[in-house]
């Protein structure tokens, strides 16, 4: 547990690809309605494949460490395949799992990127 | 009667066709009312506001008003705080404060009281502050500078006129009063009533603390926006007397208004998910006052953390955390009350 802290610590200080998404074509926000985690994750998808995401939050830890690996493993991928990222992937990736009860923090991103991708959106410009 | 200003919309002005407005232009000794704080008396015998907390003053200028009323014009009362009776007890407050009424047809877009409140109150939605000025003697009549130098209105002469804008540009960042102006050989009294836009607390997290907050803060007619994230948390049948529920990231509500020097920003969420987003939205704006509920161990970590990321000490040292004055309070109103008191002291040059 304490290296999945200081992973999750690490990506909360210095969170990567963090902020607006200029020129994004899909774009969803999620929240944790009871605990106020609200999140907008930005993608520029072009021919099926997701050139950039970006995330932007009023989040825990938690949550900004999930979005900050998943924005990074997600570019790059099509977005069928992205639709299948495991939450498990991330938990790797940040060298553990939440504590009990906190699953849905972590998850939200992947939510909400799922959320996203499912949506009808333009060609990319 | 919002910002001490008439507004014809408010129900008890709608319904009447005259009322007499009595505004408090002087006062010495221990009135808690501040000079400008106005009553308004409807012919039906309604009242709104007061001149003083209460009692006997109070009452002289309903009297008066209601004579007014009937006759039409305007007067000024001087009315000595002394009481005969009250003195005998010892209960008198000592002082006097003199009271301006003016009979003001409410339906008539020409009368000079009614047309200068409601320039003045066009200014205030523009977040302008505003000084009228009314003479005390001879016809109502009342000049009106805004903050941006706009003016309405006259005192009946282009000389006098520029004399009281030269008085209201001082009056504007200072305190209502009366001052004398030599003019055409004679001494005018003038009142400049200085009116200023509301203050305005952006609460964030919309708890326990915000809803007792939110109901004392429309006593003292300051404006609240609760924001959080959460919709089921802000809602407006746990928010009745909020003027504005704002659901979404707290930080970009909160960079999407106009930071000026009369909005505070209270973070009263506990929770560092907002309130580190909303420091760093707002430590370097003009903001005029941020707080933020917590221990001082709590504060000490939340600045820590924001001057790892650059923030500097004197952009840290604008936090008031814990917030609000120590009054030894625990419930969530007793909180509440203690952030308002700081907010009045920090207004009223009583606490930096």
């Amino acid at each position: 547990m304490t290296t999945f802290r200081a992973a999750v610590l690490e990506h909360f200080k210095h969170p990567r690809n963090r902020g607006p998404l200029d020129e994004a074509n899909a774009s969803e926000e999620g929240a944790n309605p009871l605990c106020g985690d609200r999140i907008r994750v930005q993608l520029r998808v072009i021919d099926g494949v997701i050139a950039e995401a970006r995330f932007t939050a009023d989040a825990c830890a938690l949550c900004i460490a999930s979005a900050s690996v998943m924005t990074g493993r997600v570019r790059g991928m099509s977005s069928d395949d992205a639709m299948q990222l495991d939450i498990a992937v991330i938990h790797r990736a940040l060298e553990g799992e939440p504590p009990a009860g906190r699953l849905k923090c972590t998850v939200l991103p992947l939510d909400t990127l799922r959320r996203a991708l499912s949506k009808p959106r333009p060609e990319a410009s | 009667m919002t910002q001490g200003l008439i507004d014809p919309r408010e129900p008890l002005i709608a319904d009447e066709k005259s009322i007499a407005v009595a505004t408090l232009v002087s006062a010495t000794g221990s009135t808690s009312k501040k000079v400008g704080t106005k009553m308004i008396v409807g012919e039906s015998g309604r009242l709104l506001g007061g001149v003083t907390i209460g009692g006997c003053v109070d009452a002289q200028v309903v009297e008066a008003a209601d004579a007014l009323l009937g006759q039409g014009g305007r007067c000024m009362l001087s009315i000595s705080l002394d009481d005969d009776e009250a003195w005998e007890i010892g209960l008198t407050c000592g002082g006097t404060v003199d009271v301006l009424i003016d009979r003001v047809d409410v339906r008539d877009t020409e009368d000079p009281i009614r047309a200068a409140h409601a320039f003045a109150r066009e200014a205030i939605a523009r977040d302008e502050s505003v000084v009228i000025a009314t003479p005390l003697d001879g016809r109502a009549a009342a000049f009106v500078l805004t903050e941006n130098g706009v003016r309405h209105g006259t005192l009946g002469d282009a000389l006098l006129n520029e004399r009281a804008a030269a008085i209201a540009g001082e009056v504007m960042t200072s305190t209502s009063r009366v001052e004398e102006i030599e003019h055409a050989g004679a001494s005018r009294k003038i009142f400049f009533d200085r009116q200023a836009p509301a203050t305005r607390i952006v609460v964030i997290g919309a708890g326990q603390i915000a809803m007792s907050l939110t109901k004392m803060a429309r006593e003292l007619e300051v404006h609240t926006t609760v924001v959080d994230g959460r919709d089921r948390y802000a809602t407006r049948e746990r928010f009745p007397d909020a003027n504005e529920i704002r659901v979404g990231m707290p930080s970009e509500i909160v960079a999407g208004i106009e930071p000026t020097k009369r909005t505070a920003v209270v973070l009263i969420a506990h929770d560092y998910k907002y309130e580190l987003p909303v420091l760093r939205a707002l430590l370097r704006s003009r903001v005029g006052y941020l707080g933020m509920l917590g221990s001082k161990k709590r504060g000490v970590a939340v600045r820590a953390l924001l001057k790892e990321e650059g923030f500097t000490d004197a952009e840290l040292d604008r936090l008031h955390t814990p917030i609000g004055l120590d009054i030894g309070g625990k419930t969530p109103p007793e909180v509440a009350l203690s952030i308002l008191a700081e907010l009045v002291a920090v207004r009223s040059g009583k606490r930096v």
